[in-house]
């Protein structure tokens, strides 16, 4: 059947709860066993001992791509019915104002929220200290939504990608993508023998 | 490598991200949707503020969506469901590698309290960030990135950028 299956109506609301149950089963136990459920695995990208982060991210990243990309070609997939109804949508200066307050959080916090869930189980008190720590910066953003409520979503492009803003298509910016990903891989283990704060 | 021992015992980590891309494919073709875990936050952080001061969130213009006349309970969600799920896989995953100990990860130079008291600041700026961001590393980073979504790809650049510069101030954090 062509997907995306509850976009077309193949199942109802109910029956995609427990999907989303088992759906997240499966992405917490390759979290752990990736070794995210530990701080420590997850910050030593930053400092150049272990790129693991790095790795399992792009190759994650790009096997769903070109996964996508692959299924719409054999007709398993609808790309169109994403771009029209599901893509996320791009508020450009919140999102990279986000991003720099993220991976602040990231670095000094240990973890990002789908692995401090993980790492709770592991029995690691950081995350859940981590974990509580969202919920009051959460608290925070609500609190003083009147503040900056009109910037969080200003700069709306809507559902823009990446190959439409550079003029070309899926399968060539998927490409590109992937050869940046294996670039990065070859950087990473320069950078390991770099490890500029030891290993 | 006995110095570094919390990373061993692992998938090695292109397996990890083939895996991982493998259930982050499935979802898309199931849900048309990828994967998530902020959403379930801003979810009960809405339920934990209702329950102390409803009328204060019911008015507040960031929670008041969830409880507007007629709407349903904010945990029954696609999101928080797909969460529960992600703390009852890592458990399974933790007890069946017997990886399950108790403690706090930290450098080795780093006190307990500096790390506890770090951990809740990163997890206040992380959850602020999570805002502005529209997500976090699951949602734009992962999902956001595999569909070529361009404020995804900013928001991820901008997140490890970030991280890389700022990881010199906390590296006795982690060192």
């Amino acid at each position: 059947m062509t997907g995306p299956l509850y976009l077309a109506d193949a199942f109802s609301q109910g029956t995609s709860l427990w999907i989303a149950v088992g759906i997240g089963f499966l992405f917490g136990f390759v979290l752990e066993r990736a070794g995210f459920g530990d701080a420590r695995n997850l910050t030593d990208i930053f400092y150049f001992r272990d790129m693991r982060v790095l790795r399992v991210m792009f190759t994650a990243l790009s096997t769903a791509m070109v996964g996508l990309v692959v299924l719409s070609w054999v007709g398993l997939f609808d790309y169109s019915v994403l771009l029209e109804y599901s893509l996320l949508k791009t508020y450009l200066w919140p999102q990279l104002v986000g991003g720099v307050l993220f991976g602040l959080g990231f670095v000094i916090g240990g973890y990002c929220p789908g692995t401090s869930a993980v790492g709770a189980v592991s029995g690691k008190l950081d995350a859940v200290i981590f974990l509580v720590g969202m919920i009051i910066g959460i608290w925070v953003f609500a609190a003083g939504f009147s503040i900056w409520g009109a910037f969080s979503t200003s700069s709306a492009l809507g559902r823009l990608t990446l190959w439409q803003l550079f003029g070309t298509n899926k399968e060539v910016m998927a490409a590109l993508i992937v050869v940046m990903a294996l670039a990065a891989f070859a950087l990473a283990r320069l950078g390991e023998k770099w490890a500029p704060y030891g290993k | 490598m006995s110095k570094r021992d919390y990373a061993e015992g692992f998938w090695n980590p292109y397996v990890a991200g083939v895996a991982l891309g493998l259930v982050l494919l499935l979802t898309f073709y199931l849900m048309g949707t990828g994967l998530g875990a902020s959403g379930a936050v801003v979810r009960t952080s809405a339920v934990l503020a209702h329950a102390a001061v409803p009328g204060a969130v019911e008015q507040n213009d960031y929670y008041k969506s969830f409880y507007k006349p007629g709407a349903k309970n904010p945990l029954i969600n696609w999101m928080v469901f797909q969460v529960a799920g992600v703390f009852l896989g890592g458990l399974v995953a933790v007890v069946t590698a017997r990886r399950f100990r108790p403690g706090v990860g930290r450098g080795p130079t780093a006190s307990v309290g500096l790390r506890l008291a770090l951990a809740l600041i990163g997890g206040v700026v992380a959850g602020v960030g999570t805002r502005f961001g529209m997500g976090c590393t699951s949602g734009q980073a992962l999902s956001g990135g595999a569909t070529m979504v361009v404020g995804s790809w900013v928001f991820m650049m901008a997140v490890f950028a970030t991280a890389f510069l700022a990881a010199y101030f906390v590296r006795r954090e982690w060192s």
